[in-house]
């Protein structure tokens, strides 16, 4: 085995291996255990970029072992897998340092952390999975290594949504293995491929394909929050803010997300799924959850609600992308992939530092808090401009792309769509800026100091990297190895055959 | 150039930063003036039009300078640079530090819609400076100023929805981010009608085009007064310049659409200056006297969409016409704020200083609002312009001449009941005062015959021109006697009548 096919292996086996390490650690091995997690965090990255400039190159690094005949395990970087690898491995670097600082003195850290890593290897085994069987291996471990981290606090709160998450996840995830063992029954083990493998495929069957197809989206759809699957988002709400950065912005509901992108593109092939007539009734489901997310958001009074019906809605967006039959679409739906997460998590690590620093959960705490905490709240005004698609912030390119893909591909309802989100999301987040900055501070009883600095340092740089991530992404959306340039190269193998 | 075009956008960003990295009050009250300055030099030393490149930014921009943008960027250059000298003084210690972050990034996108060539670019800067100016709106946070920020902000925003919207069609059609390449695009679509209104009503909300303006009476007069005077002088011309480079001006085919902007245009001329004339405060006077003026670029804006062998002449005399505005209205704004000398001479001075920008709005000969009227009659003429309204314009004009002597007079005597004594700070009277002398004088000097036909059509050729201009003036003088005369005899300085 050559280092290069070796590649994927080892990037997935840093964070199992870290994971590994750490549920071993004695409980007070804080330093230890913050290294580790640390390192672990940077090689991966180090290993994704090398991937990454390699993908470019048109290398191509696969590996696979037959586990019985006719069922593999694949492990593979191609432009998609390395898209949503190297999302993850960036904000799981500044989750992780944010975790640490997040949970300095609780207890159960090391269960937390193993369980961390643990969720990091299934992200990366989603990423790079090179069929509908290896993902569907990793989907499952990812359900179980995030329900510890729901229920980390242990209230019976804590809990019930976590229980209310295991039994959505876990009947989408049958769902989805009823899809996919049924495929395998009419195809044989199908491997992710650039423009799908339908395109011959005898007409007698599109009606069970597209019955499959169903399937396998029901499936997905539960972890991408696509109503009426959404319930258990919202609920998760009250795990640790660290877990729900990463629930939202990278880990669960991006693995869902993804999903649909591999079903869409590299099973079934983009053209294939549009001439079966599959994407429109999909792209129709998406333009209302984005709606419905929205509107949803506009009566919680609650900071984490609040953002947690936007994901509902954002994620949306991705799928809305995927559905827009053109390049164009697709370029709009993949690059909101990687801007969602990094705009997302930014809002939640701000969420976690007003809740941490002024015990601040409802909105209307927030008065004055922009001079409090300036750096916290510049980044949360950033995401959350970010989020309504203001210019020349990340959503923009998302909302650009997704109009002009729209139009191309005929499909003007979008617009009004795009417009409506975007007036609602000036609703719901516009009000919270203004108490953040305009409003009178009406003193916090929960307050805690750090210094000089106005909150723990590990808590406030990564909102703040990730924030200045929001505007670099947008700014030069156009640069070389930019989101929306990769995504135009990936959008240029999946249409050209 | 291109160094100088990165400053003109960046140097105003520079004071947010400082906001950030907590630099002293008074280092900001230092910065705060001389943000517009790289912007002046560029549109000075302006000689031909280009561009510049630049392929990584957003969708691939394209920054750069034309005889349009130039006036534009001199008019706002030089609005901002005086407004900041004031506002240096003006804004108390309290706030001071929101304000400058505010002002710093509102500039910014004031300057950078101007030199945006591509429409992700100008978006964003439009943007900007809407989102940023809300702050300086709401400054005061008094119960009137939330409520006129509130409705400024949902109407920006919807605006901003339509624009997008437009841009979005317009460039599918274009099939180009360039805003060069949309008013042929507009012209030629299929729902080339869908996407004209989109624009034209989107940026119409900025413009104050009538029915879409409800937020600029309420809004321009809360803000503090520097901000009120580059709100009215410049940033409103955002809008002004977004028809002017996205509508199909001069391309065939919209003659009716044109000639309903005109109507509009004609209606917010005499509409504005009438529900001006009913207002008691000199800084809501001077609002609708915005919308009024407004109103006259609106017409213009659609005789160039309603006869389009005429546009070429007709949009640098907009542009012309903003910046002589720009100027005018700023100094009035200023002189708001202003403390007045006890007696005597100075202060027959200040009135009449505070005077001559108003009258130049109605078309003073010898000042720039004659230059600006007589290019305006210039490219106006019923007989070259051809669609069925033209007749009108000539005695159109005429009436608004009128009017706006009338408000200018309004604005005079509701000004001098609010009116306090007591000394300037020297930024303050470098603010106003440079301000009234720029709009005055320096006009002339001012590289704008350069702009081809232009020169020819601003100088007074005869004494019936002067005329011409004159007897409105003289004949809504005639008319306000009354007031003028209250004027003379009015209330004791400070105190208010009922």
């Amino acid at each position: 085995m050559s280092f290069a096919s070796a590649l994927p292996l080892l990037t997935l086996m840093t964070s199992l291996v870290a994971a590994l390490v750490i549920f071993m650690l004695p409980e007070q091995r804080q330093g230890l255990r913050t290294l580790l997690n640390l390192t672990a965090a940077v090689v991966k990255l180090g290993l994704v970029a090398i991937m990454v400039a390699g993908v470019f190159r048109g290398e191509d690094y696969s590996i696979s072992y037959t586990l019985l005949p006719g069922v593999e395990f694949i492990l593979r970087a191609d432009a998609l897998s390395v898209m949503f690898a190297g999302l993850s491995a960036v904000l799981w670097l500044f989750t992780t340092i944010y975790a640490v600082g997040y949970l300095e003195g609780a207890p159960n850290r090391s269960r937390f952390f193993g369980f961390f890593s643990l969720c990091v290897a299934s992200t990366m085994g989603i990423a790079l999975a090179g069929n509908l069987f290896t993902f569907l291996l990793f989907y499952e471990m990812l359900t179980l290594s995030t329900y510890p981290l729901v229920v980390h606090r242990g209230t019976r709160k804590a809990v019930r949504a976590g229980n209310s998450y295991l039994a959505y996840t876990l009947t989408g995830g049958v769902v989805l293995l009823l899809g996919v063992a049924w495929l395998h029954t009419l195809f044989g083990d199908l491997p992710f491929a650039a423009t799908g493998h339908f395109q011959q495929v005898d007409p007698a069957l599109h009606g069970t394909l597209a019955l499959i197809f169903l399937i396998l989206i029901t499936g997905l759809a539960v972890k991408s929050a696509i109503f009426p699957l959404h319930g258990w988002l919202p609920t998760a709400m009250v795990a640790p803010a660290p877990v729900s950065a990463l629930l939202h912005a990278v880990a669960v509901v991006k693995a869902g997300a993804f999903g649909i992108v591999r079903v869409v593109y590299d099973i079934y092939g983009i053209e294939f799924a549009y001439a079966l007539g599959v994407l429109e009734p999909l792209g129709w489901l998406a333009a209302f959850t984005i709606l419905y997310g929205s509107v949803r958001a506009l009566s919680q009074t609650d900071l984490k609600r609040r953002l947690a019906f936007s994901t509902v809605s954002q994620v949306s967006y991705i799928v809305l992308g995927v559905t827009l039959f053109g390049p164009i679409g697709t370029i709009g739906g993949l690059v909101h992939l990687l801007h969602q997460g990094v705009m997302k998590i930014t809002l939640f690590f701000c969420a976690g530092n007003y809740a941490e620093t002024l015990g601040v959960h409802r909105i209307d705490e927030l008065d004055g808090a922009g001079r409090r905490m300036p750096l916290t709240s510049i980044a949360f005004t950033l995401g959350a401009f970010g989020m309504m698609g203001a210019p020349p912030l990340a959503g923009f390119v998302t909302k650009w792309m997704l109009g002009s893909g729209a139009l191309a591909s005929g499909m003007l309802w979008v617009i009004p769509v795009l417009v409506a989100s975007t007036l609602l999301n000036a609703a719901y987040f516009l009000p919270i800026l203004y108490r953040l900055w305009f409003a009178t501070p009406k003193g916090w009883s929960q307050e805690r100091r750090w210094g000089r600095l106005e909150t723990h340092s590990w808590l406030l740089w990564p909102p703040l990297l990730t924030a200045a991530l929001t505007v670099l992404l947008g700014i030069l959306a156009s640069a070389p190895f930019s989101p929306l340039s990769w995504a135009e190269l990936v959008a240029a193998r999946e249409y050209l055959p | 150039m291109s160094a100088l075009i990165w400053g003109a956008v960046l140097l105003p960003l520079l004071l947010p930063l400082l906001v950030v990295l907590q630099l002293p009050a008074r280092g900001l009250r230092l910065v705060l003036p001389w943000l517009p300055v790289p912007a002046l030099v560029l549109a000075l030393s302006y000689e031909a039009p280009w561009a510049l490149h630049l392929p990584y930014l957003l969708l691939g921009a394209s920054w750069g300078l034309d005889d349009v943008r130039q006036l534009m960027l001199l008019a706002a250059s030089l609005l901002w640079l005086c407004a900041g000298l004031y506002a240096s003084a003006y804004i108390r210690a309290e706030g001071l530090r929101r304000y400058s972050a505010l002002w710093g990034l509102t500039l910014a996108g004031n300057l950078g819609l101007i030199l945006s060539l591509d429409l992700a670019s100008f978006y964003t800067f439009f943007a900007l400076m809407t989102f940023a100016g809300y702050g300086l709106v709401i400054h005061d946070r008094t119960k009137e100023a939330l409520w006129a920020g509130k409705v400024y902000l949902v109407m920006a925003i919807v605006g901003e929805m339509a624009v997008l919207s437009g841009l979005l069609l317009a460039s599918h059609q274009a099939g180009s981010l360039q805003l060069a390449s949309l008013p042929e695009a507009v012209a030629g679509a299929e729902n080339g009608l869908w996407i004209f209104a989109l624009l034209l009503v989107g940026f119409g909300v900025k413009a104050g085009l009538p029915l879409l303006h409800f937020w600029l009476p309420l809004a321009h007069p809360v803000a503090p007064t520097p901000a009120s005077a580059v709100l009215s002088g410049a940033m409103i011309k955002g809008g002004l310049l977004g028809w002017v480079l996205v509508l199909p001006l001069g391309l065939p085919g919209y003659t009716g659409l044109g000639q309903a902007l005109v109507v509009l245009g004609a209606l917010g001329s005499l509409g504005g200056a009438a529900l001006g004339l009913l207002q008691q405060r000199p800084k809501t006077v001077l609002a609708y006297s915005s919308i009024s003026q407004m109103g006259l670029m609106t017409l213009l804006v659609g005789s160039a969409i309603a006869a389009p062998h005429q546009a070429s002449l007709i949009v640098p005399v907009i542009a012309l016409y903003a910046l002589h505005h720009g100027l005018a209205k700023g100094a009035l704004f200023l002189a708001v704020g202003l403390k007045w000398p006890d007696s005597g001479w100075p202060r027959w001075l200040g009135w009449g200083l505070v005077m001559l920008p108003g009258l130049a709005l109605a078309g003073l000969p010898f000042t720039s609002g004659a230059a600006a009227k007589t290019a305006m009659k210039g490219v106006l003429q019923p007989d070259q312009l051809g669609f069925g309204l033209a007749h009108l314009l000539p005695a159109l004009m005429a009436a608004g001449a009128m009017a706006t002597t009338l408000l200018i007079l309004r604005y005079l005597v509701c000004l001098r009941d609010t009116i306090t004594t007591g000394y300037n700070t020297g930024a303050i009277l470098a603010g106003w005062g440079g301000l009234t002398f720029i709009s005055l004088l320096l006009f002339w000097w001012l590289p704008w015959p350069q702009v081809g036909e232009l020169a020819s059509l601003a100088r007074l050729g005869s004494l019936k021109d002067a005329w011409g201009l004159t007897w409105p003036l003289l004949a809504a003088g005639a008319v306000a006697w009354p007031w003028l005369r209250r004027l003379r005899s009015g209330p004791q300085p400070g105190s208010h009548t009922p």
